[in-house]
């Protein structure tokens, strides 16, 4: 094993998760040919179903399957211990992460722990002609890009943005990875967090929404974000909004769309009085449609934009509840 | 109760984010820093929610002692502006060497905390608004091996005449968790806290001629070696969006409306039932 590159996921189980595995498999299997480094995957907890599949359209090298009772809940004390448990085996180049909610606080603690380098926001890797990386981050929630060089003589973690990287099988007949089990003593390790109450998954995610009806300041009052709802109910879809309605508590903050929210990749995210500041649009740019309704024509989000309506929203979103509505009844 | 509150002065992510839209966000010569001089600095935003996190533990009744620090070349404004929120005593860290990347921060602000005697809660933002890494909790955290506790909506010690411990409701994909954990700790804390307090106008004036306390590298006992860079920066760039929005019109707002849905059966993006 020379410095392989490791792919770490925490058993995948949604479409958006897979996808993402996909992604962040395509990124590692690029930066091992181009550096050479063996394309290896952790899988924390349970496997996804499809795992074999996956690993052989990516050419994964090898499987490494680390399985204790203690990381089938996401604490992070012992996902921590574990990744760095297996680094220290592995010796690996780069760890890469899907970012998310998890990932986001345990990959720079596993970085802290193993002495390696730590780049979020990810978008993409390339090698620099020295052999060492150059990671593309997003900043500014995306208005600019920052190109990091890793110090080279340490490894490297890199959480990867949901939708930076388009997931490309490796093409050709990959062998079958190597499966391995790998040893942990997570003995030792106590959970310093302790849950009193759960989070409560309620009803359809909107992450998986295939249509995202996004308002924004532009509504003017809570009252009107009704509308935004009953749109997004005419269209069989979910209501969304900005962080400033969030901040406001027109609405709960599990619908926040963007940086600092949730990432979208809805079929069509339909955004009204919503300015388009690159903070929110890092939550729906992955949307295949995006309508914005805006009284602005000179608005960012017509930039984003498939299909723009220049007009107030109050006076557009009942016409479109009207119309949404025919179209289911005709 | 000892509390540290880290705190970053950024350039206000608003002007940035209208330069950007108004296309005239510019990289200097040297490549990586935004040239304009317009744009205003401020303090990270989070990180004033940290602060106002700290005040409310000590409106609720918790002994407590309030310190805010910084790590930069002149943070004397964010610093004051700590002051007039309430803070007890404000520490400048310069850095050794210009532009510390997280580690160099991390590594500072851990070594201060443990010089300073140790803190009960150390909080900060979620990420500064100028690079969102939101790292330095994180390496902060497990320098000092205490329990990071991230994106956090309210901090409440369990137990205000005895704040051993803390309780942290947490804004998580699917919703609020409230957790609990032993001091000492690390928490960040996200908008989802409210709007920090305005400063009183006394408070300001009394906080115009406080200066923080200055810490060195040295004092701290770290070197060259503990502070180097490990993750330079090569470039910074403003990506392009290249749009191709087709405008809807029509003569009523019925129209338009109609005219959308149309377009949308059409690229079958929306079904007709
Ligand atoms: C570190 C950081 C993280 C952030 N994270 C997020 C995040 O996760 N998600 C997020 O959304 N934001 C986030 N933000 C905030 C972001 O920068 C913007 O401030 C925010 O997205 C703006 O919300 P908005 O578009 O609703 O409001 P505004 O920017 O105020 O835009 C309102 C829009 O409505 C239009 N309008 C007004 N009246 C009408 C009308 N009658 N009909 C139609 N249009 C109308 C206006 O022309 C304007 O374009 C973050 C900011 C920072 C600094």
């Amino acid at each position: 094993m020379t410095e392989p590159v490791v792919v770490c996921t925490f058993g995948g189980t949604s479409q958006a998760g897979q996808d993402e595995t996909e992604a962040a498999l395509t990124l590692g299997r690029r930066v091992g040919e181009a550096r050479g480094g063996e394309l290896r995957w952790l899988v924390l907890g349970s496997a996804p179903v499809e795992l074999d599949a996956i690993a052989r359209r990516h050419a994964v090298v090898a499987v490494d399957h680390a399985e204790d009772a203690k990381l089938d809940t996401a604490g992070p004390d012992a996902r921590v211990e574990a990744v760095a448990q297996y680094a220290a085996e592995t010796q690996p180049r780069l760890l890469i992460f899907n970012q998310d909610f998890d990932s986001r606080r345990i990959a720079p603690r596993i970085a802290a722990r193993i002495g390696a380098t730590a780049v979020m926001n990810g978008l993409g890797i390339d090698v620099a002609e020295t052999g060492g990386l150059h990671v593309i981050s997003a900043a500014y929630g995306g208005d600019t890009n920052v190109v990091y060089a890793p110090d080279p003589s340490r490894p490297c973690v890199v959480a990867l943005m949901a939708n930076a990287v388009v997931a490309e099988p490796a093409g050709g007949s990959a062998a079958p990875p190597e499966t391995r089990s790998v040893a942990l003593d997570l003995s030792a390790v106590e959970e310093r967090i302790e849950v009193l109450e759960p989070a409560r998954t309620e009803g359809p995610r909107l992450e998986d929404a295939e249509i995202v009806v996004a308002g924004g300041r532009g509504l003017g009052s809570p009252e009107n974000f009704k509308l935004v709802e009953t749109l997004a109910e005419a269209l069989g879809g979910m209501a969304a909004a900005s962080r400033p309605l969030v901040d406001e508590g027109w609405i709960d903050s599990s619908r926040q769309v963007g940086l600092t929210g949730k990432i979208t990749r809805p079929a069509l995210y339909l955004a009204v009085g919503v300015s388009g500041a690159t903070q929110h649009m890092a939550g729906c740019a992955a949307a295949k449609t995006i309508v914005a309704v805006n009284t602005d024509a000179d608005a960012a989000i017509f930039r984003h934009a498939r299909y723009g309506i220049v007009g107030d929203c109050l006076e557009i979103l009942p016409e479109l509840i009207r119309a949404a509505a025919q179209m289911g009844a005709g | 109760m000892r509390i540290v509150v880290c705190v970053k002065e950024v350039l206000d992510p608003d002007a940035v984010g209208a330069y950007a839209l108004a296309g005239s966000l510019v990289i200097g010569d040297d490549g990586k820093t935004l040239t304009q001089t317009t744009i205003p600095t401020l303090m990270n935003a989070y990180d004033e929610q940290a602060i106002e996190a700290a005040l409310r533990i000590r409106e609720a009744g918790v002994e407590c002692t309030i310190t805010v620090v910084s790590i930069g070349e002149d943070a004397t404004t964010i610093l004051r502006h700590a002051v007039a929120l309430g803070a007890d005593t404000v520490v400048a860290i310069p850095p050794p060497a210009p532009d510390p990347d997280c580690h160099a921060v991390s590594a500072l602000l851990s070594a201060y905390v443990r010089s300073s005697g140790g803190a009960d809660l150390v909080l900060c933002g979620r990420q500064a608004s100028d690079d969102d890494q939101g790292v330095v909790p994180a390496f902060v955290a497990e320098s000092l091996g205490v329990p990071l506790v991230d994106i956090a909506r309210s901090v409440t010690a369990e137990d205000t005449s005895d704040p051993q411990s803390l309780r942290v409701t947490r804004v998580t994909p699917d919703g609020d968790e409230i957790v609990r954990v032993a001091c000492p700790a690390v928490v960040t804390v996200s908008s989802e806290l409210g709007e920090p307090r305005y400063p009183t106008m006394p408070m300001r004036m009394s906080a115009r001629r406080v200066e923080p306390e200055v810490v060195t590298a040295d004092e701290l006992g770290l070197s060259g070696a503990d502070l180097e860079i490990r993750v330079g920066t090569v470039r910074q760039t403003v990506p392009t969006v290249k749009g191709d929005c087709e405008f809807i019109t029509g003569d009523t707002p019925a129209d338009i409306a109609d005219r959308l849905v149309a377009r949308l059966v059409e690229d079958r993006v929306l079904q007709q039932k």
